[in-house]
């Protein structure tokens, strides 16, 4: 087991090293100046301003030495500050990623309570018109696009309705959005449930247990569920990773205070280090996270446990 | 000595298109696929006005008899608009999905034929983009980019990339493994004729069904791009971004929010439809 | 004595196909009743049919009674795990991998209601020590993927006879099992019958297997019964023809099928071969592998057919693809006419691959599917020849004659082909490189055995007209007795014992061969056996020495 995890710890420190090349490059990569372009807004900003912010930037220093530079104060907890007010990009992340963390695993447990028993349902039933039904509710559901369930949520229980505020950041204001993102992921637990399921229901395994004269019930419950659950929980560090892309998308729709919010303002005021900070920590959240879904994986599997 | 007793040959249908319309979900896909392309290459026809046309109606009209689908808040006709945005949705699935697949084709099949480190390279830099997600992928693109309907298409299709490598090198790595490539290796078959003759072909089914598939996320990917305001610029008729603009009048004229909706989820449904029954069709019925 | 288990016409149908018509046969307590066939007889879906446990839309008809009552009476709930006990062939998938081998021997106990939780572990306890398991009190805690398929198997035995049935029912319970565990579990078989006085159903495709076990044989072919009897008189005079074809077609260990012996000289030479294979290690910590060849060196004569014997895990199937370059050896030489081809690379090493050849195991795999036959069995010749169309045509349909096929077959696909025709195809593809050498690897085992005959004839006819030289990796003895000039028994990694077919198998000397001939099952009901041996400690794995001319033994 502790291979099995030491291997993915390994990958996962990679990522986040690759990523913070990649941040530093990223500055770069943009057309023309971009320190011209981060201030093409703003008028009467002088030449020697603008010598200013790209000295304190580092952008004068050979790449190298800004990569060095950018790891130095990054080890410090520093991440730079705003272009446009100046504050600390770190502190201004930080305020921000607890709602979106809110709001993803809020979605997470939505698609899981939805999805698994259905999809479980459905290969129960593999064949009947409950099944069908059900996945071409599902293939429906994966079809939406998340902006729009979001926009026709929000305007039937916040506008007709009036049951729900329509923005804001409240318990009640999470509803929504949680909604909008959980529904469409719950369509995708429900396939990979389904078809995993539908796997271990035709192994030898299961038919022993038969064989052995258990009652279904228990089939069901100990033998299928417990090995049919696996490759689901192997895909949730995936998913959390789509909650947390879809998260942007959503965020923008309630007005949901979080980093993807953040990070599509900073991209519209070429407020490049809120970019960077951004990037970095989305990286490494969906990192930790899949370490962790990793750990809870091995610790469920025994071919893994005990190797 | 003959080897007609030990036959029992088993007739499978070679007509892939028959098994195909024999599935419901291959048949609706399809059907629902072709009318798309119909509706875009024949928009300038079907369209009754010019989709960027202000005041081609009066503002905010509901759908009715001269504009079956309504108007906008320029008066622009719905109908004009959701026909021309097909043109731009299918062109956008098929630009960027075709730039995931060639290039994650080329590094799966690489990484799976050639072995050693250039295989460790290739996949473990994968497997590292992969974790980035396609959204941050994307998203990191059009800030560097900057927004434009252009960008965001290379966007989603380089997010793409990893998905597509990924899922070529398991595919391109099972065939390699099968005894009929080890033959032919065995027979003197050089890399250009082993990859050619046996590896590609072999690919190419399951690859058609992911990338079909694909057409339904990329189209997702940059209409929500575009919704955000990072994609297609005004006065575009995309979808995702008609969608964007409704929001403001989502009281007074829902089916501004609707249309385009139904549009985009009628559309990734087709793809998505078409690809399932293209995975259970193209599956060769080796054993029973 | 009354029968167990009656069952009088029983029928298994899927919507209007008919997989199994009209079987009957009687069970009595203390017998072994075998029902043989090969793929596709219907013999598995017997057994399903009367455990209740047939795929949802099959339906069986018929009248089986256990107990007086009607198994297949409609609403009927047969008494499984009580009553009739099944095992199924894979014992690498017959446990659930996510639960403790402890759980799964004793939920089956409590459900019944046969026992406490307790009592319920001392009994699971006492059985996996009663079917050979050492340290039973450990195995309860562990899990499936801890245990190796003979250990699996016993687990599936002991899961199963925990619960008192009066019949089990065994589908192919040790066709995945290397041969020595083959006979240990077959023991067991045998001394839980004689001990708990069960009756045992034993289906099988291995007529060996049903020789050695069997007091009534049940032959199964398309779903119906063709005969039903005493195993011994069917044997001896079997009345149904493919019984008689089934019986023809077995091959034999203690067949002396006398082969001229081949003197002559050196064709390929493999020297102090070593291959370790190792998983990916971490960065922290090196994997030092599993060695699959341990320095080991074969003469292979010009025109001979040698053959490499072994369990799995033996390097038998390494070997061959070493000397086909299919696998880099870590060191060691490999000569071929003298050319060293474990030196050449590039365009050198495809131009010189033709000379070695190879016939895979799976014949649904060794065929592209996306080529016809014909670009298949031409492609060797398009790599290394400039011929004509019409001679390249010409070449194949004669190729194609040549294995028992006809040549309008050449634009056909493979899925129109059944696994022996493949297997043909296979053959005639390794034959148009025109080669020297031919390594055939395990080229029948996923044939049916009157299938297999035939193919191995053609290996043999063709190893004659075309001066060929095999090489015939097998792990079944009296197949390798069949085709085989001279043998090599392999173990771990290392050749045990080198020499003549007839002098080997009459007069083994390393005592591993002896323990593989000894429990190699021998269709003949008269030769039954007791209890055989079973190898056990340390044997000589040494550097081989000569004990007779042209018979090489480790020391």
């Amino acid at each position: 087991m502790w291979r099995f995890l030491g291997t993915r710890l390994a990958m996962g420190a990679l990522t986040i090293w690759i990523t913070t090349i990649l941040v530093t490059l990223l500055i770069h990569a943009v057309p023309g100046d971009p320190v011209q372009i981060m201030y093409a807004q703003s008028q009467g900003t002088t030449p020697e301003q603008i010598e200013d912010v790209r000295r304190s930037l580092g952008l004068d220093r050979p790449i190298p030495v800004q990569y060095a530079l950018y790891i130095e104060r990054l080890l410090q907890g520093d991440l730079g500050n705003t272009i446009r007010g100046g504050q600390p990009v770190l502190e201004v992340i930080m305020q921000r990623l607890p709602n979106t963390l809110l709001l993803a695993c809020t979605a997470m447990f939505i698609a899981i309570l939805i999805g698994v028993p259905i999809g479980f349902l459905a290969a129960y039933r593999e064949g009947s018109f409950a099944d069908i039904a059900l996945m071409m509710v599902a293939i429906a559901g994966i079809s939406m696009p998340h902006f729009w369930l979001g926009l026709m949520l929000l305007f039937f229980f916040a506008l007709e309705l009036g049951w729900l505020p329509v923005s804001g950041n409240g318990w009640l204001n999470l509803i929504l959005p949680a909604l909008t993102l959980g529904l469409s992921n719950a369509a995708i637990f429900a396939r990979l449930t389904r078809s995993s399921m539908i796997d271990v229901m035709s192994q030898d395994y299961v038919q022993t247990a038969f064989a052995k004269g258990l009652p279904k019930a228990l089939v069901l419950r100990r033998h299928v569920l417990r090995a049919g659950l696996l490759p689901v929980v192997t895909m949730m560090g995936l998913q959390f990773a789509f909650m947390m892309g879809g998260a942007i998308v959503v965020e923008n729709i309630f007005s949901w205070n979080g980093v993807g919010r953040m990070a599509v303002e900073a991209i519209f005021q070429r407020d490049y280090p809120i970019i960077q900070g951004f990037i970095l920590t989305f990286s490494v959240v969906v990192v930790v996270v899949a370490i962790a879904i990793d750990a809870l994986y091995a610790v469920l599997d025994p071919r893994i446990r005990r190797s | 000595m003959s080897a007609a007793t030990d036959t029992h040959v088993s007739a499978a249908p070679r007509g892939f298109l028959r098994r195909l319309l024999a599935s419901p979900s291959g048949a609706i896909g399809l059907v629902i696929v072709l009318l798309l392309i119909l509706c875009a290459v024949f928009a300038e026809a079907l369209a009754p006005y010019d989709p960027n046309k202000m005041g081609a109606g009066a503002r905010f009209l509901p759908p009715g008899r001269d504009h079956p689908l309504g108007t906008d808040e320029f008066g622009r006709d719905m109908f004009s608009r959701i026909l021309f945005g097909s043109r731009i949705t299918l062109l956008i699935g098929a630009v960027a999905v075709g730039m995931s697949l060639t290039i994650g084709m080329a590094v799966g099949m690489i990484a799976a034929f050639r072995r050693g480190w250039i295989e460790a390279i290739l996949m473990r830099s994968t497997d590292v983009l992969f974790s980035f997600t396609e959204t941050l992928i994307a998203l990191s693109f059009v800030a560097v980019l900057g927004p434009s309907l252009q960008n965001a298409v290379i966007a989603v299709g380089v997010a793409g990339i990893p998905f597509y490598a990924r899922t070529c090198y398991a595919a391109a790595l099972v065939e390699t493994s099968k005894p009929y490539f080890e033959a032919s290796i065995a027979a003197g078959a050089g890399p250009a004729r082993l990859v050619l003759v046996h590896l590609l072909p072999n690919v190419l089914p399951t690859m058609i069904v992911v990338a079909t598939l694909g057409v339904s996320t990329a189209i997702l990917a940059a209409a929500g791009l575009s919704f955000l305001g990072l994609g297609a610029q005004p006065p575009t008729s995309e979808w995702g971004y008609m969608l964007a603009g409704s929001r403001d009048y989502i009281n007074r004229a829902p089916w501004l929010m609707t249309i385009p909706g139904i549009a985009i989820a009628v559309t990734v449904l087709g793809f998505n439809l078409l690809g399932d029954g293209l995975r259970t069709s193209l599956d060769p019925v080796e054993r029973k | 004595m009354s029968a167990l288990l009656s069952v009088k016409d029983l029928s298994v149908s899927l919507g209007t196909k008919t997989l199994v018509e009209g079987i009957s046969f009687d069970l009595a307590p203390g017998q072994v009743l075998s029902i043989v066939g090969e793929s596709g007889s219907g013999k598995s879906m017997t057994a399903k049919a009367l455990m209740g446990l047939l795929p949802p839309k099959a339906t069986a008809r018929g009248v089986a009674m256990f107990d007086g009552q009607d198994l297949l009476a409609p609403g009927a709930e047969p008494p499984r795990g009580t009553g009739i006990g099944l095992i199924f062939q894979e014992p690498m998938t017959a446990l659930t991998p996510v639960l403790t081998i402890g759980l799964q021997l004793t939920e089956a106990l409590e459900s019944h209601g046969l026992c406490d939780t307790d009592d319920a572990r001392g009994r699971a306890v006492a059985m996996l020590d009663r079917v050979g398991i050492p340290q039973p009190e450990a195995r309860m805690r562990q899990y499936p993927h801890e245990l190796s398929g003979g250990m699996r198997q016993r687990v599936v035995i002991a899961m199963m006879m925990l619960l008192g049935p009066r019949v089990l029912i065994a589908d192919e319970p040790t066709t995945a099992l290397d041969v020595t565990v083959q006979a240990q579990i077959l023991d067991l078989l045998r001394e839980i019958v004689t001990e708990t006085r069960i009756g045992l159903i034993l289906i099988t495709h291995d007529m060996g297997v049903v020789a050695e076990m069997a007091d009534h044989v049940l032959v199964m072919k398309s779903g119906q019964a063709e005969e039903f009897g005493p195993t011994e008189t069917v044997f001896a005079a079997p009345k149904a023809p493919f019984t008689r074809t089934l019986l023809d077609a077995v091959p034999r260990i203690d067949d002396a099928a006398s082969r001229a012996e081949v003197a002559s000289d050196t064709l390929l030479q493999a020297r102090d071969i070593t291959k370790t294979f190792r998983s990916r290690g971490t960065l922290l910590r090196r994997d030092d592998g599993q060695r699959a060849l341990d320095n080991v060196s074969l003469d292979v004569r010009r025109g001979e057919t040698l053959a490499l014997v072994g369990e799995s895990g033996s390097g038998k199937t390494t070997l061959g693809r070493v000397i086909a370059r299919l696998t880099d050896a870590d060191s060691g030489r490999i000569l071929l006419d003298g050319t060293d081809l474990t030196k050449l690379s590039g365009r050198a090493l495809q131009a010189q691959r033709r000379a070695v050849q190879m016939v895979f195991q799976d014949p649904y795999a060794s065929l592209d599917p996306r080529l016809t036959v014909g670009r298949t069995i031409a492609e060797p010749m398009i790599i290394h020849e400039s011929l004509s169309k019409a001679e390249r045509l010409h070449r194949v349909d004669r190729l194609l004659q040549k294995v028992g096929l006809s040549g309008d077959m050449a634009l056909r696909y493979p899925h129109e082909f059944s696994g022996g025709q493949r297997q043909r195809i296979a053959i005639a593809r390794a034959i148009a490189a025109q080669p020297t050498v031919v390594i055939a690897d395990e080229p029948t085992s996923a044939l049916d055995v009157s299938i297999q005959a035939r193919v191995l004839d053609l290996l043999d006819d063709l190893k004659q007209s075309e001066d060929l030289t095999m090489l015939f990796i097998s792990h079944d003895l009296a197949v390798v007795r069949q085709i085989a000039d001279r043998v090599a028994v392999m173990r771990n990694g290392r050749i045990l014992e080198l020499g003549p077919s007839a002098r080997l198998f009459a007069a083994p000397k390393h005592p591993y061969t002896r323990a593989l001939i000894d429990v190699a099952p021998v269709p003949d009901p008269t030769r039954k056996r007791g209890k055989r041996p079973v190898l056990q400690g340390d044997y000589p794995v040494g550097p081989l020495t000569q004990t007779a001319p042209d018979h090489w033994v480790a020391a």
